[in-house]
């Protein structure tokens, strides 16, 4: 999966673990749910860095 | 505190997602949809790779608009059960699934008047099993009055424009249609519980009060919407009878 089917699918499980943090008696199943959605959002998220791998974002005029 | 972080940051990625998208030639008139043309295509944007991806996995669009309906009865299931934030993020996850379903049906090349029928039913039982759960949270309340009226409006919106369209007549205007509808109780309901976890250590008590503002806001433009077709389209009736 692309990082961009990652990011919102992450998003997606951290609000239900958000939820039921919030409203349920489930904190287990919310402490399960947090954790994989911040892995897969953090992933996905991850995925959009700027490469910067030894060079600048905007490369140096090497030649006029 | 760290759901309001996280949803302040996916705020600030999305307003700067949104920045981002120009959408040329585009007029906003006063019957023209709350959500814009510019949301719309930023939305759509999102949602691409994930098309992309069912689409790669041949997921039937019809399996979407099942899988609709199960998480809005899911999502009435759990506003019954008082659980606002997980409600309102199902309900804003099942018009999710209402937009992928189209879009996956287009991209894959399988369009159908039956499937454009079966997504037409469906979206109509997905809302009320959602109105039907708030209800039953609201049933002691002042607000099943709005809430009868916003779930009211709603199909009256949609089956005037079937209505219209029945006669010969194009009638998809109004500021709340479906996707409004979506973020308003949505949005509401999930905002709502937010604002009361984080306040009722300042009142004391837990208020639904956000959730109740927007329900009446959408019976009050759903209202207006359904009226505002009914008059168009008796309007464009009127003029083209011999």
């Amino acid at each position: 999966m692309t990082a961009g089917v990652w990011r919102p699918l992450g998003f997606l499980i951290l609000m239900l673990g958000f939820g039921l943090r919030l409203d349920s008696e489930w904190q287990g199943v919310a402490g399960v749910l947090l954790a994989a959605g911040a892995a897969a959002g953090g992933a996905g998220l991850w995925a959009l860095r700027r490469d910067t791998a030894g060079e600048p974002f905007v490369p140096p005029v090497r030649e006029r | 505190m760290a759901a309001t972080l996280v949803i302040a940051a996916t705020v600030w990625l999305s307003l700067r997602g949104l920045a981002r998208v120009v959408v040329p030639g585009v007029t906003r008139d006063a019957s023209a949809p709350l959500v814009g043309p510019r949301v719309r295509a930023w939305y759509r944007g999102v949602l691409e790779p994930l098309e992309d991806a069912l689409v790669g996995a041949r997921v039937h669009p019809d399996a979407l608009t099942w899988a609709q309906l199960a998480v809005s009865v899911l999502a009435g299931a759990v506003f019954w059960a008082g659980w606002l934030f997980v409600g309102g993020w199902l309900t804003i996850v099942a018009g999710t699934l209402d937009v992928l379903d189209g879009g996956v049906a287009r991209r894959a090349g399988v369009e159908s008047r039956r499937g454009a029928l079966v997504d037409s039913l469906v979206d109509r039982w997905a809302e009320f099993a959602t109105f039907l759960g708030l209800g039953a949270f609201y049933r002691d309340s002042w607000v099943l009055v709005p809430l009868i009226v916003a779930c009211f409006g709603s199909f009256m919106v949609s089956y005037t424009r079937a209505r219209a369209e029945g006669l010969g007549v194009e009638a998809q205007l109004g500021r709340v249609q479906r996707p409004e509808r979506y973020v308003i109780l949505g949005c509401g309901a999930w905002a709502s519980d937010l604002v009361a976890h984080l306040t009722c250590t300042l009142t004391g008590r837990p208020t639904q009060v956000v959730l109740a503002a927007a329900i009446v806001v959408l019976a009050a433009l759903s209202a207006w919407t359904a009226l505002e077709r009914a008059r168009h389209a008796a309007a464009a009736l009127r003029q083209s009878a011999p």
